[in-house]
């Protein structure tokens, strides 16, 4: 059932980027994220969340540390598991006790804060191990797979490389085509560049800027005010485990409504 | 889903409690242990000897009740049907607790060799190590010294070298010259031979871990020792070595496990540690089962012990943020 | 083991044969009688040295077999079969090698050891097809009793190196794998294993010698390896005592030394290029 699934899937995707632009205007929310609570012993972390995600749009999550914005991502893909609250990636119940989060996983990309490459795989088989264990591709198959989806990256000619081997930027970009490699409806990014020098995050975020060129639908928390600015369909102010604001990004940083929010974005254009 | 969410807290709630039960009955498990060793101990170096009470090596309390019931229980299994099996069962516990009043003098005296060889050796050992690895470290050309010394001892067998010591060389012939040796509180000689085995196979496995926590202590501690005035020795003596034997204590711990549990070996040299008088034993009764069992429980009783009180030495002396070296994994990893 | 018997035999008599061929008179011409005497009983330690190699290697096969899946059940198992593990371990690790060994020799029925051996190789035939072994019955019971007293101390503390290893890989790499939709096991099975059995060379290399040292401690039960026939040879000629047991040690010394040699290649050969093993 999930084959089929990602079948169609990717023939929308190819749709998609042809008229992304046009269709922006009307909803279609891939991503539907209800009332969601989550709270690790007294502390509440999530403190019911709403938010639609348009198929091809960039959401980015920014707001200070503990707001929340990273166990929100996590749980999407159910990494974590909510309190209440549902969330749905198309008609699929996500959050439902009795829906496989391995299926989900797959539907779902996935690019971490700390990379997590597998650290005795090449870069190419970071890639094929997913396609292989997971979506059952032959080895010849997975190997042309991952190839491509090095190139998409930029790092065709890193492909034998073992991750001890790669400069961060480089390992990032591996850990964005291991999860690309899984056709993945929606990508989430976990602070894709905080781990990394400010000059090797260039390559990374241009590679994110790529993504969002072919009208790939990504939930983004980053603190990369460049991205947001130039990447984000919109952009969602959270604090305190609360969505604060939510818009545009020119509203958002040249007219917020609320003073937490002006007051975030002054602290940051500090940094 | 539901059951289990409705179930979760209770549950945990019932591991938090069960965890503090075993901790109690831990607790009690050691004072009754030391308890009982203690009061074996003294009493046979004092009152026993004096001619107060059943004297030195006899029982405190008779077996004669318990084999009475496990007799009256054994004998009636045959007609019990259902319940035969559990009962079965009580009967062998009950032969088991009287075998373990008769036999608990030699244990507790075992004991106490087992835990004196272990005690002096490590303790020798050490003092043999810290310069042996001094060397190993710092010894220039004289490197290979220390260097062979370990790798030799640590390349053969505890066992062969108490053969070698033991029936190799005239040790025995020397120490039974010497007037004091097996007269009185002074044992045998076959002892002292096994103190020196330990305390020479200790020495070379605590060479090696005090080496390799002297080469994790920066480099720069020793040269900013030399820049403040000190000479070479004071600064391996006052600035690295303090580091280092903190780090080594794990590995310490590790070692005292060690040697506690191949202090069996002694019993193949004839010293009367607790191997050797629970073999005897049971080579005369042949009940293997009870008496070994009853053995390892000592055994693991002195182990545990060795271990918690090295877990809250390492607590007493620790500097926030220092690591540690590993052993030779003999620890009980608990 | 059968086949073990009949290759080993040819290995000794070839060995006898090519690279001994002093004559004793030599021998005892240059080194005194007590050399001469040592080395009149070569065959005989030889053979002793055989026993106590396939004893290390059986024990540490049986120790691994059971100490991998152990150390899996500890770092990431919960409730019951974390707790047995953990008990059972700590009741291995601290019980003398010499009192377990001598439990597994007097009182474990043999009946109970070859049934739990059958049982494993049918599981292991069930899971992984038609294997050809079968469960040897003509061992010694003195082998078979030190193989398991070795083999389950020895899974204690494989289990430990295993557990230490599989903790020291970052949690992030299992996230990670989950995030494209492997499942916990696999993820376990080709993640996170592999780069535990790289980081646990070094413990394994101490365990194997302590294993291999420790074969010394079936002199108690009898069983004919190296230390107890060094043992019977210097009842025999008691001047030649220091001859006989040093030699020995040479030989348990070069053991050692080859076997920590052959790990160091394998664990270079399986490094990870670019990371410091």
């Amino acid at each position: 059932m999930s084959d089929n699934r990602t079948e169609t899937t990717e023939r929308t995707d190819r749709e998609r980027s042809a008229d992304s632009s046009a269709s922006a205007t009307e909803t279609d929310p891939l991503l539907r994220i209800e009332d969601v609570w989550k709270s690790y012993g007294d502390e509440e972390v999530l403190r019911g969340i709403d938010l639609e995600v348009d198929r091809g749009d960039v959401e980015v999550l920014v707001g200070p540390s503990g707001s929340g914005k990273s166990t929100m991502l996590r749980c999407i893909n159910r990494l974590t598991e909510v309190d209440s609250g549902h969330i749905y990636l198309d008609d699929l119940d996500v959050t439902a006790a009795d829906t496989n989060p391995d299926a989900v996983r797959q539907q779902i990309g996935m690019v971490f804060q700390d990379i997590n490459l597998f650290a005795h795989l090449t870069a190419r088989k970071n890639v094929t191990l997913g396609l292989r264990k997971v979506r059952g591709f032959s080895k010849e198959q997975a190997r042309q797979r991952a190839d491509s989806e090095l190139e998409r990256v930029g790092l065709a000619d890193q492909a034998d490389s073992y991750p001890a081997q790669l400069s961060g930027g480089q390992k990032q970009r591996v850990g964005i085509a291991r999860a690309l490699a899984m056709d993945p409806e929606v990508m989430l990014f976990d602070e894709p560049t905080s781990a990394l020098d400010p000059e090797l995050s260039n390559e990374v975020l241009e590679v994110m800027q790529g993504l969002v060129a072919e009208g790939m639908t990504m939930v983004v928390v980053t603190h990369e005010m460049r991205f947001a600015r130039g990447g984000a369909s919109r952009i969602t102010f959270l604090a305190e485990g609360e969505i604060v604001e939510r818009g545009p990004p020119e509203q958002l940083f040249e007219n917020p409504t609320h003073e937490r929010t002006a007051q975030f974005f002054e602290s940051i254009r500090h940094d | 889903m539901s059951v289990t969410d409705a179930l979760g807290i209770d549950a945990s709630w019932l591991r938090e409690s069960t965890d503090d039960l075993g901790q109690g009955l831990a607790v009690i498990a050691g004072v009754a242990f030391w308890g009982w060793l203690l009061t074996r101990w003294l009493y046979d170096w004092t009152l026993g000897r004096w001619g107060i009470g059943p004297g030195a090596g006899e029982n405190f309390l008779s077996s004669a009740p318990f084999e009475r019931i496990a007799d009256a229980l054994e004998g009636s299994v045959a007609a019990l049907g259902p319940i035969r099996i559990p009962v079965g069962w009580l009967g062998s516990l009950a032969d088991g607790a009287a075998l373990a009043i008769d036999i608990a003098p030699a244990l507790a005296t075992g004991a106490w060799y087992t835990i004196v060889l272990t005690a002096v050796s490590i303790a020798i050992g050490f003092c043999i190590a810290v310069p042996v690895a001094v060397l190993r470290v710092y010894g220039g050309p004289f490197r290979w010294l220390a260097l062979s010394y370990t790798e030799l001892i640590r390349g053969t067998p505890l066992l062969a070298q108490l053969f070698v010591l033991y029936y190799g060389l005239p040790l025995a012939v020397w120490l039974n010259d010497v007037d004091v040796v097996g007269r009185g509180f002074v044992p045998e000689y076959a002892f002292w031979i096994a103190i020196i085995g330990f305390t020479i196979n200790g020495s070379a496995y605590q060479a090696e871990y005090i080496r390799g926590a002297l080469e994790s202590v920066d480099e720069g501690q020793l040269t900013a020792a030399r820049a403040v005035g000190l000479s070479k020795i004071e600064g391996i003596r006052h600035v690295v070595l303090p580091q280092t034997l903190r780090y080594a204590i794990p590995a310490w711990t590790n070692e005292l496990v060690y040697l506690i549990k191949y202090s069996s070996l002694a019993g193949f040299i004839t010293v009367p540690e607790l191997y050797y008088r629970a073999s005897r034993i049971a080579s005369s009764t042949f009940e293997y089962t009870p008496i070994f069992t009853l053995l390892a429980l000592v055994y693991l009783g002195l182990v545990l012990s060795a271990t918690n009180l090295m877990t809250h030495v390492e607590r007493r002396v620790a500097v926030p943020g220092i690591g540690q070296v590993e052993g030779r994994q003999q620890g009980t990893g608990d | 083991m059968d086949s073990v018997v009949p290759v080993t035999e040819l290995l000794t008599a070839i060995l006898a044969e090519q690279l001994l061929f002093v004559g004793e008179e030599t021998v005892g011409h240059y080194f005194g009688e007590d050399w001469e005497f040592v080395y009149r009983n070569r065959e005989y330690l030889l053979w002793g040295t055989v026993i106590t190699i396939v004893l290390t290697l059986t024990s540490i096969l049986v120790g691994f077999l059971a100490g991998f899946p152990a150390g899996a059940i500890e770092a990431y198992g919960s409730g019951y079969s974390q707790a047995f593990v953990r008990k059972f371990g700590v009741l291995l690790r601290g019980t003398p090698i010499l009192v377990i060994m001598i439990f597994t020799y007097f009182v474990l029925p043999i009946e109970i050891v070859l049934g739990a051996a059958e049982f494993a190789l049918r599981s292991i035939e069930f899971l992984l097809g038609p294997t050809p072994f079968t469960v040897p019955t003509d061992v010694p019971e003195a082998f078979l009793a030190a193989t398991i007293a070795l083999g389950l101390r020895s899974a204690a503390y494989q289990s430990q190196i295993f557990r230490g290893a599989l903790g020291s890989i970052d949690e992030g790499q299992m996230e990670a794998a989950r995030s494209i939709g492997m499942s916990r096991l696999e993820t376990i099975r080709h993640v996170m294993v592999p780069q535990a059995l790289r980081r646990s060379v070094p413990g394994f290399q101490n365990e194997f010698t302590i294993v291999l040292k420790d074969t010394s401690i079936a002199f108690a039960i009898g069983l004919g390896e190296l230390l107890k026939r060094s043992h019977d040879l210097f009842t025999q000629q008691t001047t030649a005592v220091l001859e006989v047991i040093l030699f020995i040690s040479l030989l348990y010394f070069v053991l050692t030394f080859g076997t920590n040699r052959t790990l160091d290649y394998v664990s270079n050969r399986f490094a990870i290029p670019g990371e410091s093993s």
